[in-house]
C-alpha cells in the first residue's frame, strides 16, 4: 500500500514537470517586469524619468510583467491539464480536454454559487479571485490539482468504455469529456460548501501567530511555505500584508495598515530612519532561502544525480534556482521535490520559518514587492543602506542557509534514495516499463483468455506493426496511414469485424461503425503489449487450438461416401460457382451427371428437400451434413425440369432415388447441371479425400472421410 | 445479448450459397448468433440448419447475437445480410 501511494506521487511529481518547466521563464518576465513598472519602485530610485508610462521601455516591461504573469494566473489549469496528461495511461490528448473543460465547469459551478449567495461581498475577504474571467474561489495549484488528478483517474477508468449501440458514438475516449464536465460540475458545488472552512481555518491560524512574538514568526513562516502547495498562501498571509493584521501605524500623519502598505510608505516617506520590523517580519524572512538556501537545494540535487543525466537536469535545476535567487519564485524548485519527497518539503517549511524568525530577531527590515528574490534585496535593502535596513544579515544567514540546505538536501537525497530529477535511474525506468508493457499485456488480452484477435487480424491486414505510421479515427472509421500500401490485405480486416476497407494511397479507412474507438483503443493497446510481433504465430496458434478443440468436442465417425450420381468426377475446386470451388459451403466432390438421377450416398435421413427440388439435405446416420445440390444457379429454375422422391424427414438407405431431373432441360435453359455433394459440417473432421477420378457410376466408393 | 430483425429483400432467399456465406461470416465472430424464423431457431454457423430455415424473399428473420464480441458481430453480420439479403 505504501509502496502503491509512493508510486502514485512519484508519477504525480512527473506529471508537474510538463507545467513546471515553463514557470522559470515567466517568473523571470514577472520579476523584471513588475519590480521595473512598480511606481513606487520607480519614484524611490528616481526612473521615473527614463521609465515613463505609456513609454517604450515601460510598455516593454509592462508586456514582460504582464505575459508572465499571465502563466501564474493561469497555473491552475496548466495543472489541471498537465497532471491529466501525466497521469492518463493512454489517450492523453483527450484527457488534456477533459481536464480543461473539467477546470471550467468546476469553477464555472462555484461561480453561479457565489452569485447566487450575494455575490463576492457576501463571501469573506480574501477568499475568492477570478480565474479565466470566472469569479471563483481562490484554490490556487490546488485546485488545478484536483481536477487533474481526477480527470486521470475518470480516463483512465472510462476512456475504452463501451456503450449500447444507439449511444456508442459517445463511447470511448468521446464519453471522457462527458463524465468528468458531470463530476466536476458535482465537485465544484461540493467545493463551494467544503473549501471556505478550510480558509476560515487558516485565517484563524493567522490570530495564533499574531499573538505568540518570535514564535509567532516562525509559525508563520511554516505555514505559508506549508501552505503553497495548496495555493492557500494567499488566503494566509495577504491578510498580514494588507490588513491590519499586520500592524497599523502612523506614518506622515496618514494612518496606514497591513504590513507591506507600512513598508511602502515608511520606503515613500523621508523621514524614515529604519524599516519597522514588526511589519517585515512577515517578508524579509524569504530572502535567505529564497536567494540562497533553494538554489544550494538545487545544486545538491544536481550533485546528486546520475553523471548521464547530470546535463539534462542541470538546465532545469539552474534556470530553476536562477528563478528563485533573482525573482524570489521558488514553485519551479520546490515543485521539483514537493511530490517526490516530502519529508524534505516539511524540512524545507521548517528551515524557511526559521529564516522569517532569525530576520525578525536580527531586526531586518527589508520588504518586497511581491516576493524575495535579489531584485527586491537590491532594491528595498542594499539600496536602502545597511542603516536603515541591517540587510547585511540577509546574506550572513543567508550563506549559512546555503550550506544547511545544500547539506540537509544531500544528505536526504543520498540517505532516502529520493528520486529527485536526474536520479529516476534508468532500470528504474526500465522497470517502470515492464511494469506498463505487463498492464498493457494483460489490457490485450480478452475474457477468453486468448489475446485481442481483432487487433491481430487488423495488423495482419495492415501488414504488420512495422507498417503502420499513423492511426486515428473519425466516427465510423478507423484511419490509418501505411508506409505501403501494398502490404494492405483487405481480408484479415474484414475478417476483424470490418464492413468496408477503402483504399486512398497510404491512407486505409477500415470502416467499423460508430463503436469504432473501441476498436482504436484496443489496438493500440496491442501495439504497446509487445505481442504486435507475433501475431501470425498467436492467429495460427490459435485457429490451430481452436481447430484441434473442435474435433475433439465434436469429433464425428469416420466415414465412406459413395457415388450420387452416374457420369464425370469433378474436382470441387473445378465447379464454375465460386460457393462451391472456394469450399465456402464447405469440402466435398462434385459429379458431371451423365444421366438424370440423384441416389443417396450412404444411410442416413432426408433433412430437407428444398421447395425448388434442385437440392437436398442428408444427414447420414453417422452424422455427417450433406448438401446435394444439381445444377449450378438451378435455383432460379423453380423446381422446373426437377422431380423429387423423398420428403423431409424419410428415412434413406444408401442408394435410394433421391431426385431425378432433365438434364437436357437444363442445360437447354441455360445452366450447367455440374452436382457437388458437400460435407456441410467439414470442420467436424480431420479429413476429406476424394478417392475416386474420371468415369463413375452411381453407388462407386467416391469419399473417405475422417 | 443484442437483437435484430431483417426482411429478406432477395428473391431467391437464403439458399445454398448465401446460406454458405452466412455461415461463414457468423463463424468469424465468438458470439452465439441464431437465426430465428416464425418458431423455428437455427445456430447460424450451422449450414444445414441455416438452409433448412427455408427463409424466402420477404421473411423476416430475428437475428440474436450472444457472446463477448456481439457489438462486432451484430454490425458484420447486419452487414452481411444488407450487402447480400
Amino acid at each position: 500500500m505504501k509502496d502503491k501511494i509512493f508510486g502514485v506521487l512519484q508519477r504525480v511529481g512527473r506529471s508537474f514537470m510538463l507545467p513546471i518547466a515553463l514557470l522559470p521563464v515567466a517568473g523571470l518576465l514577472l520579476g523584471i517586469g513588475s519590480s521595473f513598472t512598480n511606481p513606487t519602485t520607480l519614484e524611490t530610485y528616481g526612473l521615473t524619468g527614463i521609465i515613463t508610462e505609456g513609454g517604450l521601455l515601460y510598455t516593454i516591461l509592462d508586456i514582460m510583467s504582464k505575459t508572465g504573469n499571465a502563466v501564474f494566473d493561469n497555473l491552475a489549469l496548466l495543472f489541471a491539464m498537465g497532471v491529466a496528461i501525466g497521469m492518463a495511461k493512454k489517450e492523453k490528448e483527450v484527457a488534456a480536454l477533459s481536464g480543461a473543460i473539467s477546470y471550467l465547469i468546476m469553477n464555472t459551478a462555484i461561480s453561479a454559487l457565489i452569485t447566487a449567495k450575494g455575490g463576492v461581498e457576501a463571501m469573506a475577504a480574501n477568499t475568492t479571485t477570478t480565474t479565466l474571467g470566472i469569479t471563483t474561489l481562490q484554490m490556487g495549484v490546488f485546485g488545478g490539482i484536483i481536477v487533474g488528478l481526477g480527470v486521470a483517474a475518470l480516463h483512465n477508468r472510462f476512456y475504452k468504455i463501451q456503450l449500447p449501440q444507439v449511444l456508442s458514438f459517445f463511447g470511448g475516449t468521446r464519453f471522457v469529456p462527458i463524465v468528468c464536465s458531470i463530476v466536476y460540475l458535482v465537485v465544484g458545488v461540493g467545493m463551494f460548501y467544503i473549501w471556505p472552512v478550510v480558509q476560515y481555518g487558516i485565517a484563524q491560524l493567522g490570530q495564533l501567530v499574531l499573538e505568540s512574538g518570535y514564535a509567532g514568526t516562525w509559525i508563520y513562516g511554516i505555514i505559508e511555505r506549508a501552505l503553497i502547495p495548496f495555493g492557500l498562501h494567499h488566503v494566509f498571509y495577504m491578510p498580514f500584508w494588507q490588513t491590519e493584521l499586520g500592524g497599523s501605524l502612523m506614518i506622515d500623519g496618514t494612518l496606514v495598515q497591513g504590513a507591506q502598505n507600512i513598508f511602502f510608505a515608511e520606503l515613500a516617506s523621508k523621514t524614515t530612519e529604519q524599516f519597522s520590523v514588526s511589519a517585515t517580519r512577515f517578508m524579509s524572512g524569504k530572502f535567505p532561502f529564497m536567494i540562497f538556501g533553494l538554489p544550494a537545494a538545487a545544486f545538491a540535487m544536481y550533485r546528486t544525480a546520475r553523471p548521464e543525466k547530470k546535463k539534462l537536469v542541470g538546465g532545469l535545476l539552474l534556470s530553476a534556482a536562477l528563478t528563485s535567487m533573482l525573482t524570489g519564485i521558488t514553485e519551479p524548485l520546490e515543485f521539483t521535490f514537493l511530490f517526490v519527497a516530502p519529508i524534505m518539503y516539511a524540512v524545507h517549511c521548517v528551515l524557511a520559518g526559521l529564516s522569517y524568525m532569525l530576520m525578525h530577531i536580527f531586526n531586518v527590515g527589508v520588504g518586497m514587492t511581491f516576493s524575495g528574490g535579489a531584485i527586491d534585496l537590491t532594491l528595498f535593502g542594499i539600496l536602502q543602506g545597511n542603516g536603515k535596513t541591517n540587510w547585511i544579515w540577509i546574506v550572513i544567514i543567508g550563506l549559512v542557509y546555503a550550506v544547511v540546505y545544500y547539506f540537509v538536501f544531500y544528505f536526504m537525497i543520498k540517505k532516502f534514495n529520493y528520486k529527485t530529477p536526474g536520479r529516476e535511474a534508468d532500470d528504474e525506468e526500465t522497470k517502470l516499463y515492464t511494469r506498463k508493457d505487463m498492464e498493457a499485456r494483460k489490457n490485450a488480452k480478452t475474457a477468453d483468455g486468448g489475446f485481442d484477435r481483432v487487433s491481430a487480424l487488423i495488423l495482419k491486414g495492415l501488414g504488420g506493426a512495422a507498417n503502420i505510421s499513423d492511426i486515428d479515427c473519425c466516427a465510423t472509421r478507423l484511419r490509418i496511414t501505411v508506409k505501403n500500401s501494398e502490404l494492405v490485405d483487405d481480408a484479415p480486416l474484414k475478417e476483424s469485424g470490418a464492413s468496408g476497407v477503402i483504399h486512398k494511397g497510404n491512407g486505409i479507412q477500415v470502416i467499423y461503425g460508430p463503436q469504432v474507438s473501441v476498436v482504436k483503443s484496443h489496438l493500440e493497446d496491442f501495439l504497446d503489449s509487445g505481442l504486435a510481433d507475433k501475431i501470425d504465430e498467436l492467429l495460427d496458434g490459435n485457429t490451430q487450438a481452436a481447430a484441434a478443440e473442435q474435433k475433439t468436442a465434436n469429433k464425428a465417425e469416420s466415414g465412406t461416401l459413395y457415388a450420387h450420381l452416374t457420369g464425370k468426377v469433378v474436382p470441387l475446386e473445378q465447379v464454375e460457382d465460386e460457393a462451391f470451388s472456394a469450399k465456402v459451403l464447405g469440402d466435398g466432390i462434385a459429379i458431371e451427371p451423365t444421366q438424370g438421377k440423384l441416389y443417396a450416398p450412404c444411410d442416413g435421413k432426408v433433412d430437407m428437400v428444398f421447395d425448388t427440388k434442385h437440392a437436398v439435405n442428408l444427414v447420414s446416420s453417422t452424422g455427417c451434413e450433406i448438401l446435394l445440390h444439381v445444377g449450378i444457379d438451378t435455383v432460379k429454375l423453380d423446381g422446373k425440369f426437377f422431380e423429387a422422391h423423398v420428403s423431409d424427414g424419410d428415412n434413406i438407405k444408401k442408394g435410394d432415388l433421391l431426385i431425378s431431373f432433365d438434364i437436357d432441360g437444363i442445360k437447354n435453359a441455360g445452366y450447367k447441371v455440374t452436382t457437388p455433394m458437400i460435407i456441410c459440417n467439414t470442420d467436424d473432421y480431420k479429413s476429406i479425400k476424394k478417392t475416386a477420378d474420371g468415369s463413375i457410376s452411381a453407388g462407386e466408393k467416391i469419399i473417405e472421410i475422417e | 445479448m443484442k437483437t435484430f430483425e431483417y426482411t429478406i429483400k432477395d428473391e431467391l432467399g437464403i439458399h445454398a450459397r448465401p446460406a454458405g456465406m452466412l455461415a461463414k461470416t457468423a463463424k468469424n465472430y465468438e458470439s452465439e448468433i441464431t437465426i430465428t424464423k416464425g418458431e423455428k431457431s437455427v445456430v447460424c454457423t450451422k449450414l444445414m440448419a441455416l438452409m433448412g430455415l427455408g427463409v424466402k424473399c420477404g421473411d423476416t428473420v430475428t437475428v440474436t447475437v450472444n457472446g463477448a464480441d456481439e457489438d462486432a458481430a451484430e454490425a458484420g453480420i447486419k452487414a452481411f445480410l444488407e450487402e447480400n439479403l
